[in-house]
């Protein structure tokens, strides 16, 4: 009713719940490395597994100069063409510097994709394939080279190849398409890509699984989840979904953990996406998996788990009935930073709530977990924690954030204020403002001036009036002439 | 201008002018400077003489004109005229790089300074060849010029280090780290083979320093907002040469100098602060690298001297060793009995010793002493810095390290007991160490609130503090005394209060010792005592145990204020505020002889104001003797108006700025006092109070709107009838607050003081223009500060005039004019409204505009009728709506009322909270139901149908509440 929507609006004084939660990604431009823990995006494959290469013996191994290559693909010797178009995989698949361009700049391209419609030649698509899976996994041109080169409806005509080590490359090499961004991940899904692949899934059950496979498909499915701008078609995800919710409880783990990249993928998105990932039910699945002793499940399904939390109420409700917050506190003292880090954020996003959520979190005991990421946590991590108290003091009430005093939150919080951050410590100065609010209103305002100074807080604020940034340094002065003037 | 010989000598003539110390040839030159800055090609023509002036002083004169040029007109302000024309911004950027190195180093900084200034705006988007430029001449080999490249690099990136992380930052610094940081990876391996290839050449090395200093300087600011990439995989490298860094020493470079840093120390400070950043903020990836960096910092603190000249490398040094042994997976490396014991003996007491220059500071700089010492503005001093380790070391090891230090406390104590007069220095540590180690939480109102186990504080008192207070000297080992005042004061909640009580003669007879340090923490302790709590939130020490000293505690008081170097001691006159508060009418025996003492401190401080809380505190003392005495004799006001009056007119005359609101404030307080009509020597001020000049100073706005509602309070009929002609100015003031965002509320104050003081005929004729205004500036900028302040004014206006007259006066501007206040103001933002005051006057005047209005009941008006009822209940039950448009944040901290840095608000001049319906109403709630019941009386079934009709479930409840409660029915 009107009534309860006006309190509700009143509650986080005006702030826009959405500006509370925050997504991923604040700021675009990156000056780290790029993540070692994200999942890898394009692979090449450089195993020589002989079984699947029976017609080659290492020993009589026949060297092709470039123009013998182009020579041989081009003429009409299928022996010559199968030699040629294994050695220019060979080129490809060797480890070090693999001469990519070299190889595009033959303009045998379409030529390769012509050699995957030989129904015939079972191997020579399988060395075409293989060849072009190579060089899709290069940079954004080299996958440029193969979609223009015609290679994406061979390539899903051969899901459906009665070879399975052909399908089998065929899959990577799609994966590899997908994986080069949203563009051609959706002219895969345009080209109908998923029927053929989500077959694949079901067909692989005994006798007929083999779990390089199905690592393969999980892997590709994932980059077809992945990238945003524009996200993949609503239509594509509810086809892929209920198989992604059954790999999940596979128990190979590797393929649990692309299954989990998937579903993070599709959550890190807006709330109508995240509500079709929370309505398959698989939310306690992946609270489970953030409890993982494999860092390659947890890292995901923590991910996953902690964009739900972005959305609305109602969707970090459901994380919470499965049973989230009884797994954070492992993860937040995790020896990981960035599993940390995480959890921490995720924790920020639930104290964003309304006040039913944030009671949750004082009674499932997170506070002192809270405390301790503040107090011991990594920097990253104790960036998070900042934030999290941030939230609670202005959705939480006066019981609450008395709760989150008397749980120690405010010592460890005072000393981030020397931080070599501008916007944490402007954070926690709101914040200290927000405490202010609430021991006004209980008649505290002394006592809590006091506290603050006991800790320390009062020189560190007193010292930031000299900041250099401005913002900070007003509320600084702010917070000393409200409530520390002289008398 | 063009670029000729003429001009430039010209040019050159007048520069010179501008050096003459004769003002008459000076200001007309520097007025001719600023009247050409405009034209074309000037700064070139600044930069032409610069670069090619044959006399030296020229050079220079025309470089730093440049830099304030630049500065001056550099930037483009939206809607304002571009200063510099387009060719000559071009030819600057040009010319400006290459010309600041060419320089010799005066003209290199200015024009260094220039180039940030000017990168400022225009890096890296409209000015996007810089960084190559600079780049390029780190191959120059020239350390001159590298120089100088790293100095503006410097001053073009040193923001990084304070601004909010942004796309637009972190685009900026990409571009910066594509382009610079290899490079200065580079010359920094360079620059360190140079080093050792010119281990004896002591000119070059201090060049070769300069540049690793700014090199060093440099990384803190690329690697501030994230660790990047390149840093990262170059980790090895920086970190391998700033650890060895750390390690060197090289007799060339040591300096004579104690007080003055050298390079050497300059640079290894910087790698402190650069290894402390790492630490802080990439512990995962310099993990491998912080164990080394903890050993070369270690031993950096054992062998570095007690000059001064280290104190910045010190305190920096175990800064980063506190913020690492407190990281729980550090604890190993700090575990050991010997590593500990180690770091009190050598690194923690060395740098609590009372050292020659403390010694110095004590005697002849003792407000900088008193300052560092007592108000903690020691951040960078090595005893901070020393307690800081302390504290650190404590969270994991505080019963090892209470262990070591107690036996250091004990065998100092014992040294000094040998030869006092000799080893006071050792009991001066021993206190020291008690102080800053049995601390674990420490205020300035109330001393040490918890302690710990290293000594019993109240033993050590008795037995080592007081001893010294009792001497028969109070200013035999003033270095001694001051510790043990300051022990007093900060152990004041753990020593018992007998103990305290006996202290006060103490701390009162040492008010009299010379030295400055020492009556300065004498008056600071009793001041910090008189403030202590105690049971029922009364004071601890109450004005009947003072009783005894009443006399002699003013006496010394005032007697310390003529001791040599303390006449505008700012403890001491708090000291004297704090007496007063506490004494309370103890003190009005002495008043005559105190006010008499003030006044004429007054008076001698106002011929230069110069210590802002001495002045402060001394008129809070003058506003205590008011009050205090005004108190038990009303009458009395007479004698301090007769006391204070001279010297006020003497400030207003001479318009000593910095007293000014101090004595509206008094004033207001004075004339407050008057329980009659207004003394006419206040009637003789009134017309001055109301010229433009005064109003133009923001400080002076809150005390003169407060001072002249005072004036309207106590003699609006004199106003209308002795100085009705003065009304139009009081209107003058109002018109000219409401215009501007900062002060409308203050504008609303008066105008609401008006509305509720002056006989409404006084007024008639003015009040249709004034609602023309404020719709003027709802027109114009409606906030919601100015939204609320009108709220409340209309809503007095109907309390005060009804509500006919209200509604008669907005449609007599505009037809229908009231309708549309009602729904587009009233209704939708009465909820904004704040303060219990301003909701009861609102809850007042709409319920007059309910139930006193007829047209409300049968005109278009009536479909208003119970959306503002509605909203009406809505104010009375609902939360606050506390909201504020987004554009609207930034107006937050600076215009929003209380937040006045230039107005100093007198706690003990103080304004009543004033109800102007306190009489009239006591309950809103039963006063609309009561009023409800009376008009439906007037006309029955109106209003049961109306209620019925549209109020909502919730609101028609509440409603029901208020009826029963007033236990009234409607017809």
């Amino acid at each position: 009713n009107e009534h309860s929507e006006r309190m509700k609006k009143f509650k986080n004084k005006g702030k826009d719940i959405a500006a509370l939660r925050r997504q991923r990604m604040e700021v675009s431009i990156e000056l780290r490395k790029a993540k070692k823990d994200e999942q890898i995006q394009k692979r090449r494959n450089i195993s020589m597994d002989k079984s699947l290469t029976p017609a080659e013996d290492e020993a009589n191994e026949i060297q092709l100069s470039l123009e013998k290559i182009v020579e041989c693909v081009n003429g009409s010797n299928p022996e010559l063409q199968l030699l040629a178009t294994q050695a220019t995989r060979k080129l490809l698949s060797r480890q070090k510097n693999p001469p990519v361009n070299e190889v595009i700049k033959l303009g045998i391209i379409p030529r390769l994709v012509e050699f995957l419609t030989y129904e015939d030649n079972a191997p020579l698509q399988f060395e075409a394939a293989w060849a072009l899976t190579n060089i899709a996994s290069g940079t954004s041109e080299h996958t440029r080279a193969v979609v223009e080169g015609g290679a994406v409806p061979p390539f899903i005509s051969l899901l459906s190849s009665p070879h399975m080590h052909v399908s089998e490359q065929s899959v990577w090499a799609l994966g590899n398409i997908a994986g080069d961004g949203p563009l051609y991940r959706d002219v895969l899904i345009k080209c109908k890509v998923l029927p053929p692949l989500l077959a694949l899934v079901e067909d692989l059950t005994p006798p007929l699984f083999q779990v390089g496979f199905l690592r393969n498909i999980t892997w590709t499915l994932s980059n077809l989840c992945r990238n945003k701008n524009p996200y993949p078609a609503l239509e594509a995800v509810k086809t892929m979904l209920p198989v992604l919710s059954c790999l999940l409880v596979h128990e190979d783990k590797e393929i649990v953990s692309d299954a989990c990249w998937a579903i993070s993928y599709l959550t890190d998105s807006s709330n109508d996406r995240i509500q079709i990932v929370v309505d398959t039910g698989i939310l306690p699945r992946l609270v489970e998996l953030m409890g993982s002793p494999d860092l390659v499940v947890m890292t995901p399904a923590l991910r996953a788990v902690g964009n739900v939390v972005t959305g609305t109420d109602e969707q970090t409700q459901a994380a919470l009935d499965a049973g989230l917050l009884g797994v954070l506190p492992r993860l937040l003292q995790h020896p990981k930073p960035t599993i940390q880090k995480e959890a921490a954020w995720a924790l920020s996003n639930v104290a964003a709530g309304p006040c039913h959520q944030i009671q949750q979190l004082i009674t499932s005991g997170l506070l002192s977990s809270l405390m301790e990421v503040l107090d011991k946590g990594d920097f990253k991590a104790q960036k998070e924690g900042v934030w999290a108290v941030a939230n609670f003091t202005t959705g939480g009430t006066v019981e609450q954030v008395v709760k989150l005093i008397q749980a120690g939150i405010l010592k460890p919080l005072l000393n981030l204020l020397l931080a070599k951050d501008s916007k944490i410590v402007l954070i926690i100065l709101d914040t200290i403002s927000n405490f202010f609010l609430v021991a006004e209103k209980l008649g505290e305002r002394e006592r809590f001036c006091l506290l603050v100074e006991e800790l320390g807080g009062l020189e560190k604020i007193e010292a930031l009036q000299t900041h250099d940034n401005n913002m900070v340094y007003r509320a600084a002065l702010n917070i000393i002439e409200k409530y520390f003037s002289t008398e | 201008m063009e670029l000729s010989d003429a001009n430039l000598q010209t040019l050159t003539e007048y520069l010179k002018k501008t050096l003459d110390p004769d003002p008459a040839i000076r200001r007309p030159a520097e007025k001719f400077l600023e009247s050409v800055e405009g034209s074309q090609n000037y700064p070139l023509l600044l930069l032409t003489l610069l670069e090619k002036s044959q006399e030296n002083v020229i050079k220079v004169c025309a470089s730093v004109t440049f830099k304030n040029y630049i500065k001056r007109n550099w930037r483009i302000v939206e809607d304002e005229p571009n200063k510099i024309c387009e060719s000559d911004r071009i030819a600057i950027k040009a010319n400006i790089v290459p010309l600041m190195l060419s320089s010799p180093e005066q003209i290199q900084k200015q024009l260094s300074d220039a180039i940030s200034i000017i990168g400022r705006e225009d890096f890296p988007q409209k000015w996007p060849d810089l960084l190559t430029e600079m780049v390029n001449r780190f191959q120059s080999g020239d350390f001159h010029v590298i120089n100088g490249v790293l100095r503006t690099a410097h001053s073009l990136f040193k923001r990084y280090r304070h601004e909010f992380k942004s796309n637009e930052l972190w685009s900026e610094i990409k571009l910066v780290l594509d382009a610079f940081a290899l490079p200065l990876t580079n010359l920094f391996k360079a620059t360190i083979e140079l080093c050792s290839t010119h281990a004896n050449d002591a000119s070059a090395l201090k060049v070769l320093f300069s540049s690793l200093i700014l090199i060093a300087k440099l990384f803190y600011s690329l690697n501030f907002q994230d660790l990047p990439e390149f840093f990262e995989d170059n980790m090895e490298t920086w970190m391998t040469n700033f650890h060895s860094l750390l390690t060197l020493d090289n007799k060339l470079l040591q300096t004579d100098d104690e007080e003055e840093a050298g390079l050497l120390e300059l640079l290894k400070s910087q790698i402190c602060d650069n290894a402390a950043l790492y630490a802080q903020k990439y512990d995962e990836e310099f993990q491998p690298y912080l164990p080394r960096f903890v050993t070369a910092i270690w031993n950096l603190l054992v062998t570095t001297g007690q000059e001064v000249k280290y104190d910045l490398l010190v305190s920096n040094a175990i800064q980063f060793l506190a913020s690492v042994c407190e990281r729980p997976h550090y604890k190993h490396l700090f575990e050991d009995q010997n590593t500990l014991t180690s770091i009190c003996e050598k690194v923690i007491v060395p740098n609590m010793e009372f050292r020659a220059a403390d010694e110095e500071a004590f005697e002849d700089n003792s407000e900088e002493y008193i300052r560092r010492d007592l108000e903690g503005s020691d951040i960078d001093t090595r005893r901070r810095a020393a307690c800081d380790l302390v504290r650190g070391l404590c969270k994991f090891f505080e019963g090892p390290v209470t262990g070591i230090f107690s036996g250091y406390v004990n065998s100092m104590l014992q040294e000094y007991a040998k030869n006092p007069s000799v080893n006071w220095k050792h009991k001066d540590a021993a206190i020291y160490l008690v102080t800053s180690l049995a601390s674990k939480a420490q205020t300035q109102k109330h001393g040490i609130t918890q302690a710990n186990e290293l000594v019993n504080l109240t033993e050590f008192f008795v037995n080592h503090i007081q001893p010294d207070l009792k001497s028969a000297s109070v200013n035999e080992f003033p270095v001694l005394k001051a510790d043990g005042i300051k022990y007093i004061m900060i152990f004041r909640n753990q020593v018992p209060k007998e103990q305290l009580l006996v202290s006060i003669p103490l701390l009162i007879n040492h008010l009299q010792a010379e030295s400055i340090v020492v009556h300065t923490y004498a008056a600071h302790a009793l001041e910090r005592l008189f403030t202590m709590r105690g049971t029922n939130n009364t004071t601890l020490i109450t004005a009947a145990e003072m009783a005894p000293f009443v006399e002699v505690l003013l006496t010394n008081l005032f007697k310390a204020l003529t001791l040599p170097g303390s006449s505008e001691n700012e403890y001491i006159m708090k000291a004297i505020m704090r007496s007063f508060s506490l004494l309370q009418e103890s003190i009005i025996p002495y008043i005559p002889s105190v006010i008499t003492q003030l006044t004429q401190k007054l008076l001698a401080v106002s011929k230069n104001p110069s210590k802002p809380h001495f002045n402060h505190y001394m008129f809070e003392s003058i506003c205590l003797s008011i009050r205090i005495t005004c108190k038990a004799n009303p009458d009395a006001v007479g004698s301090f108006e007769e006391a204070l009056f001279m010297v006020f007119t003497e400030i207003l005359q001479n318009d000593v700025q910095e007293f000014i609101p101090y004595v509206f404030q008094v004033m207001s307080l004075l004339l407050e006092m008057h329980k009659n009509e207004i003394p006419s020597s206040y009637m003789a001020l009134f017309p001055h109070l109301l010229q433009p000049v005064l109003w133009e100073r923001t400080g002076n706005i809150p005390p003169l709107v407060r001072l002249l509602q005072a004036y309207l309070e106590r003699g609006a009929n004199t106003i209308a009838s002795a100085a009705a002609d003065k009304i139009p100015g009081l209107l003058g003031v109002f018109q000219k607050l409401i215009a501007s965002k900062a002060n409308d509320h203050q504008g609303f104050y008066l105008l609401n003081s008006i509305i509720e003081h002056m006989p409404p005929g006084s007024v008639d004729q003015y009040r249709k223009q004034i609602f023309i205004l404020l719709f003027q500036r709802l027109q114009n900028s409606k906030t919601t500060k100015f939204i609320k302040s009108f709220l409340v004014f209309i809503n007095l206006y109907c309390i005060k005039y009804g509500a006919l007259a209200l509604q008669e006066i907005f449609d007599s501007i505009q037809p229908k004019m009231f309708g549309m206040v009602l729904e587009k103001i009233i209704i939708p933002e009465i909820q904004k409204v704040s303060g219990q005051v301003e909701k009861k006057i609102c809850a007042v005047g709409i319920t007059k505009i309910l139930t006193e209005c007829p047209p409300m009941m049968d005109t278009e008006y009536t479909k208003l009728w119970t959306p503002l009822l509605q909203a009406l209940i809505g104010l009375f039950e609902l939360p606050e709506d506390d909201t504020i448009p987004d554009e609207e944040h930034f107006i937050d901290i600076e215009d929003t009322p209380g937040y006045q840095t230039a107005f100093s608000q007198l706690a003990f001049a103080g304004k009543k909270e004033h109800d102007p319906v306190g009489q009239m109403v006591n309950n809103p709630r039963i006063h609309l139901a009561q009023s409800l019941h009376k008009l439906s009386t007037a006309c029955p079934g109106r209003v049961p149908s109306m209620l019925s009709t549209s109020l909502n479930a919730e609101a028609l409840q509440y409603l029901q509440g208020y009826l029963q409660a007033a236990s009234v029915t409607l017809l």
